[in-house]
């Protein structure tokens, strides 16, 4: 029992407490169900994108393209939909097809290579995003159904069904990771590439699948995005994608995803993508600006990872470690 | 080994020899690529992204990387237009206080990559964060347009008509890296705590110090980066330092720096900037679509990393048959 309240969850659990007990002596609205649709609703874009991170943080590694994989998976969406007129059903399968084939790329090339994780996403956020803009000639698809328009409107309880997306695919990722041998072969080769070799485990071909696995997530965050907007736009995730960086790395780290490689917490991931969206909607309503809020969402990262280090060596010293 | 393969064997021979094979070509192609404003532009750019690239390079140097580059960039421009037009402080005044703030970006970041031992890319992204929030919050995402007629004479001019003085800095700065990383202590154990940090500190080198002085030598050059940005676009932009990231990282790969650290080559590094400059340059120049710049960036990283990979398998094939 003890150990769950040194978790990451619990501290996170505490400290969303905390948030909503200020903001709504702070704010009277902030219970208001609009307030908690918009909440809900960027959670779950949130939650998506740390979990899309999470994925690739299991191996070890990193990857920096997963915001230019999601505009390419919201771009081919688009394109299916209104150049290659398929249902939108048939669309979705194109968009993670799409999603999957970039990630296989990423992984292939980082096993293949030997490179950092670092410098190949890098590469490829690059080669991505400039094949997306050159094939879409920076042009967004307005034109979607009314159904992807009505989804990102939908509510249940004033919750967004994007939030209730995001959680639906979490539960079945962390069951994957806890019960099927494919996530768990995952797992091993992202703590000990060598050890899980020694017992039978192709860790190369797990760390591509763990690329292919982020790269599906990331498309997934990225149609729900389409959805909230009502359409594919090419800056949807920033320059190079890059506005997916920070809330990729927040949610997980502060969930206490090992930044080594093989551990991973998927509810820590969802509860911090939660924790996140509550301080910046908080703060904005607060007007403070959403430039400081981005100073302060740099300042809660530097937290989170001290936070994670004086935790350890506290273990550590109580000999719990 | 004699003189000339002591040539071919150095780390800038091959990225050099690229960049002129490339201007020559390219020059055949279209005179248009060597007419003197044409090469003007081309060592304008090669200027101020040397300037970037060596920034990223130092901190490559002991094996850890700098997101922050770009945010410490852009708050040392803010900061430089800023206090020029809203303190009305003199530029070489102004300038001083941007390194300042460059110098003490680095050292927040070297401080607490040293003392926590936590991974530079998770530090550095978080401080990327909080200096561009700062940057934005300051400004509030406006630009600051009164720029002393100095300053940007300082951008736009050159000396006897040849040399523009924005290489000036640059210029200096190279030399002044070079002198460190090859002839002094502090240079050397730069490079040897990239090589290989356990070894260092057993030597009685201060691991600490080592990796929070080059940050803060990375610091004062992305500043320094910075202030040159101002004077090169005439207008001090919010936006600066945005899209430093990529070329950070793609000219020193270019010009085979191992990211692993303790090996970089500040010849090279600039070589690899002049590279990425030419082939930017004769995109523009072909009319090639200029969305399919930046997938050209990348796959010029991937080729080189392909490239520095398989002289790494070579050179271990070589050593196992000796």
């Amino acid at each position: 029992m003890a150990s769950f309240f040194l978790s990451n969850e619990f501290g996170l659990i505490v400290g969303i407490c905390i948030f909503i007990a200020i903001f709504s002596w702070v704010d009277a609205n902030f219970w208001s169900p609009f307030n908690l649709f918009v909440i809900s609703r960027s959670a779950g874009v949130y939650a998506l994108i740390g979990l899309s991170m999470m994925a690739v943080i299991a191996t070890g590694g990193l990857s920096l393209a997963i915001g230019a994989i999601g505009v390419c998976a919201a771009m081919a969406f688009g394109w299916a939909i209104e150049s290659a007129g398929l249902h939108w059903s048939a669309s979705l399968a194109v968009a993670l097809a799409v999603a999957l084939a970039l990630g296989y790329v990423n992984g292939w090339l980082v096993v293949r290579t030997g490179i950092h994780s670092f410098v190949i996403t890098l590469a490829t956020m690059s080669v991505f995003f400039g094949g997306m803009l050159f094939l879409s000639q920076g042009q967004s698809f307005r034109a979607l159904p009314a159904e992807i328009t009505e989804f990102g409107r939908l509510k249940v309880f004033s919750i967004s069904a994007l939030f209730l997306t995001a959680v639906a695919v979490a539960l079945l990722l962390a069951a994957f990771y806890r019960f099927a041998a494919l996530g768990r072969e995952m797992l091993a080769a992202g703590a000990c590439p060598e050890a899980a070799e020694l017992s039978g485990v192709h860790s190369g071909r797990m760390f591509i699948l763990c690329h292919v696995l982020s790269a599906g997530l990331a498309g997934i965050a990225a149609l729900l995005v389409t959805a909230r907007f009502g359409a594919a736009i090419p800056s949807m995730a920033g320059q190079l994608g890059q506005d997916w960086l920070m809330p990729g790395f927040l949610a997980p780290v502060l969930g206490g995803t090992l930044l080594s490689g093989g551990r991973v917490s998927v509810p820590g991931t969802v509860l911090g993508a939660i924790l996140v969206t509550i301080l910046a909607n908080g703060l904005l309503r607060m007007s403070i600006g959403e430039f400081w809020v981005q100073a302060i969402l740099g300042c809660l990262l530097l937290a989170a990872v001290l936070g994670d280090v004086m935790r350890k060596r506290y273990l550590a010293a109580s000999g719990r470690a | 080994m004699g003189r000339t393969s002591a040539y071919f064997q150095a780390d800038w021979f091959g990225p050099a020899v690229i960049s002129v094979l490339a201007v020559l070509v390219i020059g055949l192609i279209d005179r248009a690529f060597i007419s003197p404003a044409a090469l003007d532009v081309l060592i304008l750019a090669v200027a101020l992204n040397g300037m970037i690239v060596l920034s990223q390079m130092v901190v490559i140097a002991i094996g850890q990387m700098n997101l922050s580059v770009g945010g410490i960039g852009g708050l040392a421009a803010i900061s430089f237009a800023g206090l020029m037009q809203v303190q009305g402080l003199p530029p070489v005044a102004a300038a001083a206080i941007a390194l300042l703030i460059g110098v003490a970006a680095g050292l927040f970041n070297g401080w607490l990559i040293a003392t926590t031992g936590i991974s530079a890319f998770v530090i550095t992204l978080a401080s990327l964060s909080l200096f561009k929030g700062i940057n934005l919050g300051i400004t509030s995402a406006q630009p600051f347009y009164e720029i002393p007629a100095v300053v940007k004479a300082f951008g736009s001019e050159a000396l006897f008509d040849m040399l523009p003085f924005l290489s000036l800095p640059t210029i200096v700065i190279a030399f002044a890296l070079m002198v460190l990383l090859t002839r002094m202590p502090l240079g050397r154990n730069i490079l040897a705590v990239g090589a290989n940090p356990g070894a260092v500190a057993l030597t009685g080198v201060s691991l600490k110090w080592t990796v929070i002085a080059a940050h803060v030598i990375s610091g004062f050059l992305a500043a320094a980066a910075g202030v040159m940005a101002v004077a090169r676009l005439q207008i001090g932009l919010p936006t600066i330092g945005d899209d430093w990231l990529l070329l950070s990282f793609a000219a020193p790969v270019i010009g085979g720096a191992v990211l692993s650290g303790g090996h970089v080559s500040v010849g090279a590094t600039l070589w690899g900037v002049a590279i990425v400059a030419i082939i930017t340059q004769a995109l523009v120049l072909f009319k090639i679509d200029p969305y399919l710049v930046q997938a050209v960036l990348g796959l010029l990283i991937l080729w080189a990393v392909g490239i520095n990979r398989w002289r790494e398998v070579r050179a271990r094939k070589g050593e196992g048959k000796l």
